[in-house]
């Protein structure tokens, strides 16, 4: 071969090549829709509900054998900046896990598709969800999401130390905590926590730096599963009303705070937030498997860890009451379709099939979350009855006194500045009300 | 000085150097260890206890159910195109920057000097909103062609080297009727073996532990790469996952090494020729 | 094993004595300087650079203009971009995050940088002689350099564990109680810092390496005949020789330092309260998390004009001391 036809092959394998990339292998990564099967994206982030989920999309992909699913699953900490990423990039997945937090910011965005036309022209019955977790993915008389789910906090214990400590379950539940010394609650917690020599944190002697075993482990990145509850016990709203502004910095909320930073730096009875903080402390499951604690204040999603790692040495006791009363965060998720999917007809048969009775069956069957069907909550019980697990702590509660996720634009930067702003509280490094006034100053400033 | 003396230095330092050693290889093991622990072990032994019973279940599963696979696969396929891409084309322009003469070429060289400054996060909303411009997010395309054409780094660390090779050899070459494109791939390419493996060494290294651009470039599995793999099982809700996490990384890591070892030689000789040109 | 690192063996030209530019000139096109010639010249080398340089006008030179536009603008990369002039900038002024990110990034830099330049010449003078067994060590001072810290994040975060962690085993071994590393507001870009010291440590000593083996002996061995001790040898001959390789390994690995992200990304996101928030992860977090994207474009210029400056320094000291071939 001459050097010049060399030069000339190399010139055009480099165009070639440059050509593929720009055009041709571009669409290579773009949705695939050969032999007119479309695959479906599904983004969703926790991954102790995934195999629940591929036990439904394997049903879904029989009944549908065009439509193929995969689930994306990124971690809580990413999923929010990704999937933000991905509707400014166009490329969000078709279906997604929205979240009432979300929901305010999503909407007036329109990257959520309403799904009202879909729902009169399949005639979907709506009655069958619980109207209040219906009704929170409305606007404007627009429907923006089925429910997946809901769920409250409670009280998840490791059996054998509740029993080694002389407690029973009912008794765990039925604690009060106040401000001034603790209430019954500190007490118990007192009773839990041991340090390596054996001494209790009201004991003479107590080595708080070397605690074998502690009453209380608590870990939220935004306060769902610790204070939030403990601000709802003292009768504190973290927002004025719907849409409006956040409160977080009422003395009711701060005097919350304070009683959960006092759990750990004052009574010794939670495990220290070096151990918990996120991003890099071990999260609830993990204490609980370790046996770092005997008591954990958690959701019910996370049940199927627990038992993964306890196998069914473990119970669900209702939150204790504060100086209000009793009270949690209630929640639920919806499975939102993309207003940007280029498969909207395929997206909808599977928002409409994870909403329907059938899938949500399978998710109950596996014990993973409380159904947005209210008629399958005693499934839901049964089969945790079965691993020996009493659950009904957190439908009680979802009976009492709760207080949903705020509705607010700003949920992104609070979620944000409330993960170190927090992380310090419990370090001892800030104290309650500074935190709660920059993190409530700096929402409320991002509230468009 | 005498000789129990040295003898006592000479320990000390091997010491200290062995310790040092250790420490550099420790972060390693302690992945690969952890990787091998069953679940449970995992987080009721310290770090450091050999896993006992070793299991390969956590390998089994993160290949399988957690898609490392495909993403290992993908950030070969990357890996292998940018460094193709950028030893090709750094070379080109090297030459021409080291041996020619051309109107703009000292202009041209300082504008590369000048760009390697530039912070990679400078450039990341542009290319981003670039790439959606032209419906390249969540494509290979998006993820490669950035970095594929050559970084200035690249080409100057090759143009550096161009520059110590002998005139004489070239100017022979032109009497005999030698054009450009035959010397520098007869003369000027052979000659650049090591330089030209270092490149192609960095650049891979770089490419396949890259985080921020794939992070924000890919979002579905279909590009996913390994990094972005792994940190999206990291954090709330996928946090009883460490041993899916530990034997992901050890698969992440463990390619590097053995490409490292395997080469080792030359690479380490070759990443030190680059300090010197 | 590993060839010893011995450059004047395969490149002349490497053994510290640059050629001037003024003394090489390109001679390659010397015949055909004249008429088609030149333009033919010139017309080969721009087909040669048109791939690199299409690259970087394409993906680096028109970011950059991309990025002075969007900083003019408030917007979340969604709705329509609004104009707002200089109020990035001002309201950046006036910023405490943007200041306290800037000066945690120049600690980390400052933590960063001697300790490791240190280090690896230390590591480098002790890999420099002739001992059994050294060409394996080296080999595995190497090995961190390719890690990935993303994977290793949760080692990391695990070895500076308060209670179980490895670190606080090990120091327990000597009494002592060692702090919440990752939760210590103190201690907490210490830690960032030294994951980064143990990973291009070894990979910078290579560089030093292969400075000292440049250096001819002849130079020692006129320096022994003088009298001259170790210590005079080192500051004498070894550190002035060593400039153009210290140069090299300064430069590049400040500029990489100031871009520091995948370890905060990984291991702290920024805490305890801010005190691991370095320039290049506020800018993400703007830009990525909170969608201020224009407010996200001036911190990213305000960035670059830091490093611009500190290269721009290096540059004026190095230049003053030492004879780095450039052009």
């Amino acid at each position: 071969m001459s050097a010049s036809s060399r030069r000339v092959l190399a010139a055009t394998a480099t165009s070639a090549l440059l050509l593929c990339l720009t055009t041709a292998c571009g669409s290579s990564g773009s949705d695939t829709s050969s032999g007119g099967t479309v695959t479906l994206r599904y983004a969703i982030w926790d991954a102790v509900q995934e195999p629940a989920l591929q036990k439904s999309v394997a049903v879904f992909e029989k009944q549908h054998p065009k439509i193929k699913v995969k689930i994306e699953l990124n971690a809580w900490a990413q999923y929010w900046s990704k999937l933000q990423t991905q509707m400014a990039g166009r490329t969000a997945p078709d279906v997604f896990w929205d979240h009432v937090a979300y929901f305010p910011q999503f909407s007036q965005q329109n990257v959520l598709a309403d799904l009202t036309p879909y729902i009169k022209a399949d005639k979907l019955d709506t009655s069958i969800y619980d109207p209040k977790l219906l009704t929170g993915w409305q606007q404007d008389g627009k429907q923006y999401g089925l429910p997946k789910d809901w769920d409250t906090i409670a009280q998840v214990y490791n059996k054998t130390m509740l029993e080694k400590a002389g407690l029973t379950q009912d008794e765990l539940g039925g604690l009060s905590w106040n401000t001034t010394d603790g209430g019954s609650f500190v007490k118990a917690l007192q009773k839990l926590t041991v340090d390596d020599n054996g001494k209790h944190p009201n004991e003479p002697g107590f080595d708080s730096k070397h605690v074998k075993q502690y009453g209380l482990a608590l870990g939220s990145a935004n306060g769902q599963t610790d204070w939030w509850d403990a601000a709802v016990q003292n009768g504190c709203k973290l927002q004025d009303k719907a849409w409006g502004k956040w409160t977080i910095n009422q003395p009711s909320c701060v005097k919350a705070i304070q009683f959960v930073q006092d759990l750990r730096l004052k009574y010794h009875v939670a495990v220290p937030a070096s151990v918990t903080n996120t991003p890099n402390g071990a999260s609830l499951p993990q204490v609980m498997a370790r046996k770092q604690a005997a008591v954990v204040w958690d959701g019910s999603w996370d049940l199927n860890a627990y038992q993964s790692s306890m196998k069914g040495n473990f119970g669900v006791a209702e939150l204790p009451s504060g100086p209000a009363g009793k009270g949690t965060v209630y929640n639920g998720l919806s499975n939102a379709l993309y207003a940007g999917s280029k498969h909207p007809k395929e997206a909808w048969e599977l928002v409409k099939w994870l909403g329907s009775q059938e899938s949500q069956k399978i998710i109950v069957s596996q014990g993973s979350v409380w159904p947005g069907i209210p008629t399958l909550n005693k499934d839901y019980v049964a089969v945790w009855q079965k691993r020996g697990v009493d659950v009904s702590a957190f439908s009680k509660e979802a009976e009492g006194t709760t207080v949903g996720y705020p509705l607010t634009t700003s949920s992104a930067t609070y979620n944000v500045k409330v993960q170190d702003a927090f992380n310090q509280v419990w370090l001892g490094q800030q104290s309650p009300k500074a935190a709660a006034d920059s993190v409530n100053e700096e929402s409320n400033a991002a509230i468009k | 000085m005498s000789s129990l003396s040295t003898a006592v230095r000479r320990t000390t330092l091997y010491g200290i150097l062995a310790a040092g050693a250790l420490l550099s290889v420790a972060p390693y093991l302690l992945t690969l260890n952890g990787a091998l622990k069953r679940p449970a072990d995992l987080l009721s032994t310290d770090a450091w206890i050999p896993a006992h019973p070793a299991t390969f279940a956590n390998f089994t599963a993160v290949w399988n159910q957690y898609g490392m696979s495909s993403f290992l696969l993908h950030t070969l396929s990357v890996a292998v195109l940018v460094t193709i891409g950028q030893v090709v084309f750094s070379a080109l322009a090297a030459y021409a920057l080291a041996r020619m003469e051309f109107p703009g070429r000292d202009w041209l060289f300082w504008g590369y000097l000048a760009t390697m400054m530039v912070p990679q996060m400078i450039t990341l909303v542009p290319l981003f909103l670039m790439m959606r411009e032209l419906g390249l997010v969540d494509t290979y395309a998006g993820l490669i062609l950035p970095t594929l054409f050559g970084t200035p780094y690249g080409v100057f660390l090759v143009r550096q080297h161009f520059r110590t090779i002998p005139h004489d050899l070239e100017a022979a070459a032109r009497i005999d009727g030698a054009n450009t494109w035959t010397i520098l791939v007869r003369i000027m390419l052979p000659l650049s073996r090591p330089i030209l493996a270092t490149l192609a060494i960095i650049t891979f290294v770089n490419t396949w532990n890259n985080l921020i651009w794939p992070l924000i470039i890919t979002n579905s599995d279909r590009t996913r790469v390994i990094t972005v793999g792994i940190s999206a099982l990291q954090g709330e809700h996928v946090s009883d996952l460490p041993h899916i996490v530990l034997a992901g990384a050890a698969l992440a890591l463990l390619p590097l090494i053995a490409v490292f070892l395997l080469f080792q030689r030359h690479i380490v000789r070759s990443i030190a020729l680059t300090g010197l040109k | 094993m590993i060839d010893n690192i011995s450059p004047t063996k395969t490149f002349p030209g490497g053994d510290g004595s640059r050629r001037h530019p003024a003394e090489s000139p390109p001679s390659s096109t010397a015949g055909h300087r004249r008429g088609r010639g030149r333009i033919r010249a010139t017309l080969e080398a721009y087909l040669l650079l048109a791939p690199s340089l299409a690259g970087l006008l394409m993906f680096l030179v028109a970011p950059i203009v991309g990025v002075v536009v969007i900083s003019f603008f408030d917007w979340n990369l969604m709705g329509t971009p609004r104009f707002v002039g200089l109020a990035n900038y001002r309201e950046m002024m006036g910023d405490s995050e943007v200041w306290r990110a800037m000066r945690n990034t120049v600690y980390y830099v400052l933590l960063n940088i001697p300790a490791q330049t240190v280090l690896a010449l230390l590591l480098a003078l002790a890999m420099n002689r002739k001992l059994r067994g050294l060409k394996v060590l080296r080999v595995l001072f190497v090995l961190p350099w390719m890690a990935m810290p993303v994977a290793l994040g949760i080692v990391w975060s695990w070895a500076f564990d308060p209670q179980r962690g490895v670190v606080n085993q090990f120091l327990a071994l000597f009494g002592v109680d060692g702090p919440a590393w990752l939760s210590s507001t103190g201690w907490a870009m210490p830690v960032l810092a030294s994951v980064n010291i143990w990973q291009y440590t070894g990979y910078t000593m290579l560089f030093l390496l292969a400075g000292l083996q440049a250096i001819p002996e002849s130079l020692y061995e006129a320096a022994d005949l003088d009298g001259a001790g170790t210590v005079q040898r080192f500051f004498r001959i070894t550190l002035p020789l060593l400039r153009p390789s210290m140069f090299f390994v300064l430069v590049t690995n400040t500029i990489g330092s100031f871009q520091m992200f995948d370890t905060v990304y990984v291991m702290t996101q920024g805490g305890p309260g801010g005190s691991t928030d370095t320039m290049n992860y506020h800018i993400y977090q703007q830009a990525f998390q909170l969608f201020r994207t224009g407010y996200a474009s001036a911190l990213a210029m305000l960035l670059f004009a830091v490093i611009l400056l500190v290269t721009a320094v290096q540059l004026l000291y190095f230049r003053k001391r030492t004879i780095y071939d450039f052009s």
